[in-house]
């Protein structure tokens, strides 16, 4: 007797290969993420570790040594970390040394279940979510477990014992709970245009009808959750967190081996979780093209050849996101830590708010899903904002404004 | 609940007063040990006696039993562990362990809100006051031992005892959306014309709160921007450049100087 197949048992099945592809994606984003900084740096990047199994050494030798462009790089990494001495210094507390990258991970790793990862499925006559769960909370439940991201590094820099460390975990905190604000405003624009808060619904109302995806609703809500994205995830440039030049390390300072590749593991998870909600909020989660209606795209093609094309979409966005967060990684320095908090508390929040006002006003007057209102609204939200920033004339940081003024040296030839 | 039970739920909260009272920190002659096999006791004989009197709703789920054990043994260690850090991880687990009790009486919203707001926020905000005011290898042993714990054990108790004696009477509490939808139509409150059967619980809290209670909302609402507003009226000082030290430099030749810090 076969098993009796259920939403349950397809979710079951849909949870591990999903994990197991974000596991994957982890692996290869850690590769990708080398050789993006080996291009924006103009050097090559990892490109010796050939795949295993030596396919490299079989071909003929006129070709040379190929080594599949460093493609086993991963594999090495992973096994080095496995290899390694596990330091646990004397001086840490035990207990909370211990759970912190475990807490890190298992938040970063259980936040993809609300995802729509590809619309809806028939198999057998039976009609399957392609999502692991599909509560009536979809969207709370990722900022919640996001919210709960941050202790494994606050934990983990306390218990280091160690001022660099505290520091790290200190930062971290600071940052996470002002970016949850923005972020949450910025989330609550999608919200009222949609009126839902199911993952699910959200995706259905963007591609109903004219197929308009959130993102041309709100741009200015996408850039802000883009932008409180990276700060969520501790990348650079709000990696403050784990700042080299002042904090060696951060909060993973005393970490080594498995612990360390754990931290290491639940940032690039986390990225992962952030792209998708982000590519499902506002781009259209599994939709190819905007404006259009593709045959295979549509919510009523439920095919598992549909069903597959859908679940790609929706992973080359993530994996476009993914780049992004790289290149900005090695293209964009990091800020200091009281300009990150002006980033927040001076820019962000007073725009997200502009925005919801938009989004406000737009149900109010019922034109909430109407091209013509919210994208003049959002440009005035913008205008608005940079006029405003135009005339501020904040000093840069409080030891800046003790400076005298800027004197100009006529003999060293600076013209006024 | 039957007359002889609350009694046998007055002897359970004794028990777990007097286990709470060993188990709380002391710099010296700390019977913790001893007051967390008590606590453990007295907590199982709780859960054993609400499986005995309340069957349903949630009689035979393990679940329930699991989360409201650890959601009580949590927040006895919130409150007798000597280090306040671990203190706020266990308070995390509390609510953790709340917001699936939740969970299962489908308040999935309240659930969630609950960490956001509690785990999320409030007690990250906790955790950073905590690892700034208290490094490890401070001289005090403020921290280590309880303040009155007698008096603040007898209070506690006496007031759970007589709320968990008086609230084991009120058994037919709604317990799902659809029910509370069923008391807002009753006490005719305006509602939209979608059909209650497929409200979700966001849409039935919503609803409920801006159409039963939008004052409170609104009262609430200012009262946290009241207190925001003074807590960043109460933090705000502008110390001016002379009380920081001596007066910077005068500029170089190139421009100015920035000392290293």
């Amino acid at each position: 007797m076969l098993l009796a197949f259920t939403q349950l048992g397809f979710s079951s099945i849909l949870a591990l290969v999903i994990l197991g592809i974000i596991l994957g994606m982890v692996a290869y984003s850690i590769y990708f993420e080398r050789k993006i900084a080996g291009w924006v740096q103009d050097r090559y990047g990892p490109n010796r570790v050939g795949l295993p199994t030596l396919v490299g050494d079989l071909l003929p030798e006129k070709y040379g040594k190929f080594h599949f462009w460093g493609l086993g790089q991963p594999i090495a990494d992973g096994l080095k970390f496995f290899l390694k001495e596990d330091i646990i210094p004397s001086h840490v507390d035990k207990p909370l040394f211990l759970i912190a990258p475990c807490v890190s991970l298992i938040v970063a790793l259980i936040g993809f279940v609300v995802i729509p990862w590809g619309g809806q499925v028939a198999i057998f006559g039976q009609v399957f979510n392609v999502q692991v769960a599909n509560p009536d909370i979809g969207l709370l439940y990722i900022l919640g477990v996001g919210s709960m991201g941050v202790y494994g590094v606050v934990l983990g820099g306390w218990a280091s014992n160690n001022k660099y460390s505290v520091y790290g975990a200190v930062r971290a905190t600071a940052q996470m709970l002002s970016y949850e604000i923005p972020m949450g405003v910025a989330i609550m624009c999608v919200v009222l245009t949609c009126g839902q808060v199911r993952l699910e619904e959200i995706m259905a109302s963007q591609v109903a009808g004219w197929n308009v995806w959130n993102l041309f609703y709100h741009p200015v809500a996408f850039i802000i959750l883009w932008i409180t994205m990276f700060a969520e995830t501790n990348r650079t440039p709000f990696d403050l967190a784990e700042c080299e030049q002042e904090l060696v390390g951060g909060f993973h300072t005393e970490y080594s081996a498995m612990k360390f590749a754990m931290f290491f593991l639940a940032e690039y998870a986390h990225m992962i979780t952030g792209c998708a909600f982000l590519a499902v909020l506002f781009c259209g989660g599994w939709d190819p093209i905007p404006f259009v209606r593709i045959p295979l795209f549509r919510p009523e093609d439920t095919g598992i050849i549909a069903m597959l094309a859908k679940m790609a979409v929706l992973f080359g966005k993530v994996a476009f996101f993914m780049f992004m967060y790289m290149w900005v990684r090695w293209t964009v320095p990091r800020f200091r830590f009281d300009q990150l908090m002006r980033v927040a508390w001076k820019g962000l929040i007073p725009a997200s708010l502009g925005v919801l006002a938009v989004a406000i006003a737009g149900l109010y007057l019922g034109l909430h899903r109407t091209l013509w209102f919210t994208l003049p609204g959002n440009v005035a939200v913008v205008l608005v904002s940079l006029w405003v920033m135009s005339r501020a004339k904040d000093p840069v940081s409080g030891r800046e404004a003790n400076l005298p003024p800027l004197t100009r040296s006529p003999e060293l030839g600076v013209q006024a | 609940m039957t007359g002889g039970l609350v009694y046998l739920l007055y002897v359970l909260f004794a028990v777990g007063g007097i286990a709470l009272y060993l188990a709380m920190p002391r710099t010296q002659g700390a019977h913790a040990k001893a007051g967390l096999v008590i606590g453990g006791g007295a907590v199982a004989g709780l859960l054993a006696l609400c499986a005995q009197v309340y069957m349903a709703p949630h009689g035979s789920n393990i679940f329930y039993y699991i989360f409201a054990g650890v959601a009580l043994l949590a927040a006895g260690r919130v409150v007798t562990h000597p280090n306040p850090t671990y203190s706020a991880v266990y308070f995390a687990l509390v609510v953790l362990s709340v917001a699936v009790l939740l969970v299962m009486q489908r308040a999935e919203f309240l659930a969630v809100a609950l960490v956001i707001i509690y785990a999320g926020a409030i007690l990250v905000t906790y955790a950073f006051v905590i690892m700034l005011a208290q490094q490890s290898g401070g001289g005090s042993s403020a921290d280590q031992r309880a303040r009155e714990p007698m008096l603040a054990i007898i209070a506690s108790f006496v007031v759970m005892g007589t709320i968990a004696g008086r609230v084991s009477d009120l058994r037919e509490l709604p317990n799902s959306p659809v029910e509370v939808q069923a008391t807002a139509d009753v006490m005719d409150v305006p509602l939209a014309d979608t059909p209650v059967k497929d409200a979700g619980n966001t849409l039935s809290v919503g609803r409920t709160m801006f159409n039963q209670y939008v004052v409170v909302v609104q009262l609430a609402g200012l009262l946290l921007l009241v207190a925001m507003v003074g807590a960043i009226a109460v933090s705000r000082k502008r110390i001016p450049a002379d009380e920081h030290g001596p007066p910077p430099p005068p500029p170089g030749e190139i421009g100015r100087t920035v000392p290293p810090f």
